[in-house]
């Protein structure tokens, strides 16, 4: 009896060893396999999910990388501690979450954040507060024009001059009109820079704003077609998206103009909802790599994802865009000295120094630095809705335009180019 | 003058929040309740139109927006202090009260509230066209970028002050309430609802109280859109859709339309419940569920509200005692 | 009977005057798409409207639970045909989803708020629609959707805009419902019974009417208009629950033009808000507050209805 229970006890323990050094291939953090001990180190994300959109995607696999991290030596060894706060897209929850992360649980940093209402809500008390955000699912100007806050993922702005300048190079755009969502901060921000771009090509751009809650984006597409425009760009949610290209559908304008997207219509679902009239005609700007990209860092993306995410997380380029962001800080924090990772103006000292990280997830190598705003996420690539799929027709390249001069001259400054 | 059971108990109640609450709450709902603070005022407007006038107002929170507005194109464009400002936002938002009241005096029951309602639907359209000043240029003051510095009043520091100035604004909001009620408009209003004719007939200038009526509603509203504002320091035209303004009237009916209690429980249901179900991380759309279970059980269970329930439940247990 | 014509003509004259500035000194082709534009989104305020109208006048309930309802309903029909169930075995299974939540609501919940004022029981059906809505958005995720109905694929060209059978098939049903309804409401004995129940609940109970059956019918009438609507709203505005519940506010402003009683005035009403609203684009000033135009409108007409109405004596 005795025997046996020795054998079956050294049986289970020879099993819960192979569990630690566990048979997955996902790399992160030290990757040690060595499970993180001691006092945890507390980050913070919020997210937005309620109507007309759930962007948990970034936090959850934020969450997964953590989990992982956490299994493979942790930040010198200690856990992370991840909390999270969905602000169901509306402000005042926003604030409240934010006051619970920075002020009550004294998180160091904010990784992931995926709420457009969230940035333009919390910006100012960042930066009151000297906590660095580097979030994954930006979607407004105040996101990119504010010091404390960086994203891995590019938003309407950059996407939507990449589609433009792809329209005007292969498809022989001259006049493009951009449609986009009647908010200042988001359509106005985006299609401006478009016509922008369009103007210092010494050709035209014009832009239509659409209300996001109105049910008649008829005239909107009657408004674009008076315009004069041989392309439309739509700079859309997906949702408000495909039912503009349901009316043009209707109009059957699918031929009479040339068709391009910002990355919101680069979603798996979005193929099979629009049909195939768009059969090679529509061509979208997306913001990383495939989700069926070949590289090392996406293939461990999918590891990540696969043991450590719920199988119902979307692996879609929000998650990409959460893992990239996890993975820099981990990485930062990393290279820090142990005794400074629980100091917050330490670590968004050691954050703002990030310079030259790269990943074939992103087109170009990102970055912070000390500045009034962050973008670093500016070049993308093309993909075209064909067969019920997406297909890459045009790799990595760089936007052009008035708006990244700056960024450019900033770039420079730093030694990246 | 008399005070009252209630009056007392609200006092007391007032007290007791101003000195505790900012110190037993955390960051996070400090937040939560200089939110609800705002909106138990603005449902206070809601609360006395529908109690001693019987008229349905489905227009209280855009008219709250309004006061946001004005208070934030205030602080941007001129160095004024926060209470000129508080004032200034009450004004307009008391003469879009009386702006509204016009065709609504002709109409009653449901005409009434959808007028209003459709007002807030307009109103809807407004903010989210031309969203809410945050320091740029023109009349409408919108910059797409991060918004530019609020000044809060002289005497508060941060937000566990503002709770405390919030506050006391409700309490000073209930007793011009009260003042009301014991002067002239109020015996006019209380006339108004016995009988119109009757108040007709007995010289009541009903068109001028009726509107009287509606201005100081519009007054609460645009104080605690102004307050609200400071909160944040900014303001999202999410808030104020013109589904929330048909949620507080919702509310208001659940928590009870006479007194202060029903206001608290009204405003608390609005706020303090959905942050309680967010940080216990209940789906959103589980916690639409609850809360319109919630709704109709009341509205069916309970005519006098919540409150009603309460204080008879008091009663009952003082009559036993 | 004089006083309604001048109304109504008064009321036709102002949207034709708001029309023709809009278009002022523009090509009369691009102003000729804008109209059938308009036509084919108000044709959908016009359905919704009319939906509002008849419950309102058999039961004297303004229902804001129909977009929810109608929500779901659409939803289960998309998913059926996801499952491969053959489409139109989906769409009765929708109206009937729709018209078995309309008939829970009318026959367990209504009759104990029928003593209560008007608003009350609008926000009564107001908790209810946040129940629906809640259901409706946890059981499906948030996700892009499409709901295609066969008559998608069959168009006519009017004044050079395309109008899919599709939207001809709303046009042509709100004119059946209006003439059905009208029919049913004035010439049959419970329609007889509807309108005196509508009335006043009480004195219909003590000189007879069937209050039970009768209600019945006017809810199942309301669930299967609702259910209809929501398919509609789910191919021609999108198929996501929200936006089609939150459709029942300028469906409003639609049946207040016709007073919540005139359901003629509420279909022409619902064109021209829809048509306005689609001609504000012509205007560079108007065109980005345009989703405004259901509730100017609708606060226009109330106004100009109640001219003249002395404040102090009885009646709504």
């Amino acid at each position: 009896m005795k025997k046996n229970t020795l054998i079956g006890l050294a049986a289970l323990g020879a099993l819960s060893m192979a569990g630690v050094a566990s048979a997955n291939d996902a790399v992160c953090g030290l990757d040690n396999g060595q499970v993180a001990t001691g006092a945890p180190i507390k980050v913070g994300g919020i997210y937005g999910n309620a109507a007309p959109g759930d962007f948990s995607a970034a936090v959850d696999a934020a969450k997964a990388y953590f989990k992982c991290v956490n299994e493979n030596g942790g930040i010198h060894g200690r856990p992370i501690q991840y909390l999270v706060e969905n602000d169901q897209w509306n402000p005042e929850l926003a604030a409240q979450a934010a006051a619970k992360l920075v002020n009550d649980e004294a998180v160091v940093a904010m990784v992931g954040n995926s709420s457009f209402v969230e940035m333009s809500v919390n910006a100012p008390m960042y930066s009151a507060n000297g906590v660095m955000a580097m979030a994954s699912g930006c979607a407004a100007s105040e996101c990119f024009e504010s010091p404390n806050i960086v994203s891995t993922n590019q938003g309407p702005l950059p996407s939507s001059v990449g589609a433009a300048m792809y329209a005007v190079e292969e498809l022989g755009a001259t006049n493009v009109s951009c449609i986009g969502m009647a908010i200042p901060s988001v359509g106005n921000w985006s299609c401006g820079a478009v016509q922008g771009y369009m103007e210092s090509k010494g050709l035209n751009g014009s832009f239509v704003l659409l209300n996001p809650a109105a049910p008649d984006v008829n005239s909107a597409l009657l408004e674009a077609m008076a315009s004069g425009a041989d392309s439309i760009l739509v700079n859309l949610p997906a949702g408000l998206g495909i039912a503009f290209l349901n009316a043009a559908e209707e109009q059957d304008l699918g031929a009479a103009y040339s068709w391009t997207s910002s990355t919101p219509l680069y979603d798996t679902s979005v193929p099979r909802a629009l049909g195939d009239y768009w059969n090679g005609k529509l061509f979208v700007s997306a913001e990383l790599t495939t989700i069926d990209g070949t590289g090392p860092d996406n293939q461990n993306w999918l590891n990540v994802m696969d043991a450590y995410a719920e199988a119902n997380d979307p692996r879609d380029t929000f998650a990409q865009s959460g893992y990239l962001s996890a993975k820099y800080f981990v990485k930062t924090l990393n290279a820090m000295a142990p005794s400074e990772v629980d100091d917050r103006a330490a670590v968004t000292e050691a954050i703002q120094s990030i310079k030259g990280y790269t990943s074939d997830l992103m087109c170009g190598p990102y970055y912070v630095g000390k500045a009034e705003r962050h973008m670093p996420n500016h070049a993308g690539i093309i993909v075209e809705i064909r067969d019920e799929a997406f297909h890459v027709v045009r790799d990595c390249f760089e936007y052009e335009g008035p708006y990244f001069q700056p960024i450019l001259e900033a770039e420079k400054a730093l030694g990246l180019r | 003058m008399p005070i009252t059971q209630s009056a007392k108990a609200g006092l007391a109640f007032a007290l007791l929040a101003f000195v505790l609450l900012p110190v037993l709450a955390g960051g996070q709902w400090v937040k939560i309740f200089i939110s609800t603070g705002c909106f138990i005022l603005a449902a206070s407007g809601v609360a006395f139109m529908y109690a001693r006038l019987g008229m349905v107002s489905l227009g209280q929170v855009a008219l709250m927006g309004v006061g946001g507005w004005v208070m934030l194109r205030m602080n941007h464009a001129f160095e004024l202090p926060f209470e000129i400002n508080l004032a200034v936002a009450g004004a307009v938002t008391l003469m879009f009260g009386w702006l509204l009241a016009m065709p609504a005096l002709k109409m009653r029951g449901l005409y009434l509230a959808l007028i209003t309602l459709m007002a807030a639907g307009g109103l809807e359209v407004i903010f989210s066209t031309f969203r809410f000043p945050n320091g740029g240029e023109g009349f409408w003051g919108v910059m797409p970028s991060v918004a530019a510095p609020f000044r809060r009043p002289f005497l508060v520091s941060d937000d566990t002050d503002y709770l405390r100035y919030i506050i006391a604004a409700i309490v000073a909001g209930f007793l011009i309430i009260e003042l009301h009620m014991r002067s002239a408009p109020g015996r006019a209003w209380a006339m108004i609802r016995r009988s119109e004719a009757a108040a007709y007939a007995s010289g009541v200038n009903v068109v001028y109280y009726k509107a009287w009526a509606f201005g100081l509603a519009g007054f609460l509203a645009g104080v605690s859109g102004g307050l609200l504002a400071g909160g944040l320091g900014l303001l999202d035209p999410a808030t104020f859709r013109a589904s929330e303004s048909i949620m507080l009237f919702a509310l208001m009916i659940v928590g009870g339309s006479r007194g202060w209690l029903g206001v608290v429980i009204a405003a608390a249901l609005y706020r303090v419940v959905p942050a309680l179900f967010n940080d216990w991380s209940i789906d959103a759309d589980i916690s639409l569920i609850i809360f319109g279970a919630a709704l109709l059980h009341a509205i069916t269970t309970a005519p006098n509200g919540l409150s009603g329930q309460l204080t008879d439940l008091f009663t009952k247990e003082v009559k036993r005692t | 009977m004089a006083n309604r014509t001048l109304t109504l003509l008064m009321t036709a004259a102002m949207m034709l005057g708001v029309c023709a500035f809009l278009a002022w000194g523009k090509p009369p082709k691009v102003v000729g798409l804008f109209v059938v534009s308009g036509m084919a989104v108000g044709s959908l305020y016009a359905l919704g409207g009319i939906g509002l109208v008849v419950l309102y006048r058999a039961t004297g309930v303004l229902n804001l639970s129909n977009g929810a309802i109608g929500a779901l309903g659409v939803m289960c029909a998309w998913q059926l045909q996801q499952w491969q169930v053959p489409e139109v075995a989906t769409w009765f299974i929708g109206i009937a989803l729709t018209t078995l939540l309309a008939l829970v609501y009318g026959r367990l919940i209504a009759p104990g708020l029928a003593w209560r004022d008007p608003v009350v029981k609008a926000v009564a059906t107001l908790g209810f629609a946040l129940i629906v809505l809640g259901v409706t958005a946890f059981a499906w995720e948030d996700d892009v959707r499409k709901f295609a109905l066969p008559s998608d694929k069959v168009a006519y060209t009017l004044l050079g805009m395309r109008i899919t059978l599709t939207r001809l098939i709303v046009i042509l049903a709100a004119i059946a419902i209006v003439v059905a309804v009208w029919l049913y409401l004035s010439k049959t004995r419970t329609g007889l019974n509807m309108r005196a129940l509508a009335d006043n609940r009480d004195i219909s109970a003590l000189i007879g009417v069937p209050i039970v059956k009768t209600e019945t019918i006017a809810w199942g009438i309301s669930g299967l208009i609702a259910g209809f609507t929501g398919l509609m709203f789910g191919d021609l505005v999108r198929l996501e629950p929200f936006v089609i519940t939150f459709m029942v506010i300028p469906a409003i402003s639609a049946a207040i033009c016709g007073q919540l009683r005139n359901l003629g005035v509420v279909l022409i009403a619902g064109l021209c808000i829809g048509v306005i609203e689609s001609m504000m684009t012509l205007s560079p000033v108007l065109k980005s507050i345009r989703p405004i135009a259901p509730f100017v409108i609708a606060i226009l007409v109330l106004v100009w209805v109640q001219r003249g109405r002395t404040n102090y004596f009885a009646g709504n």
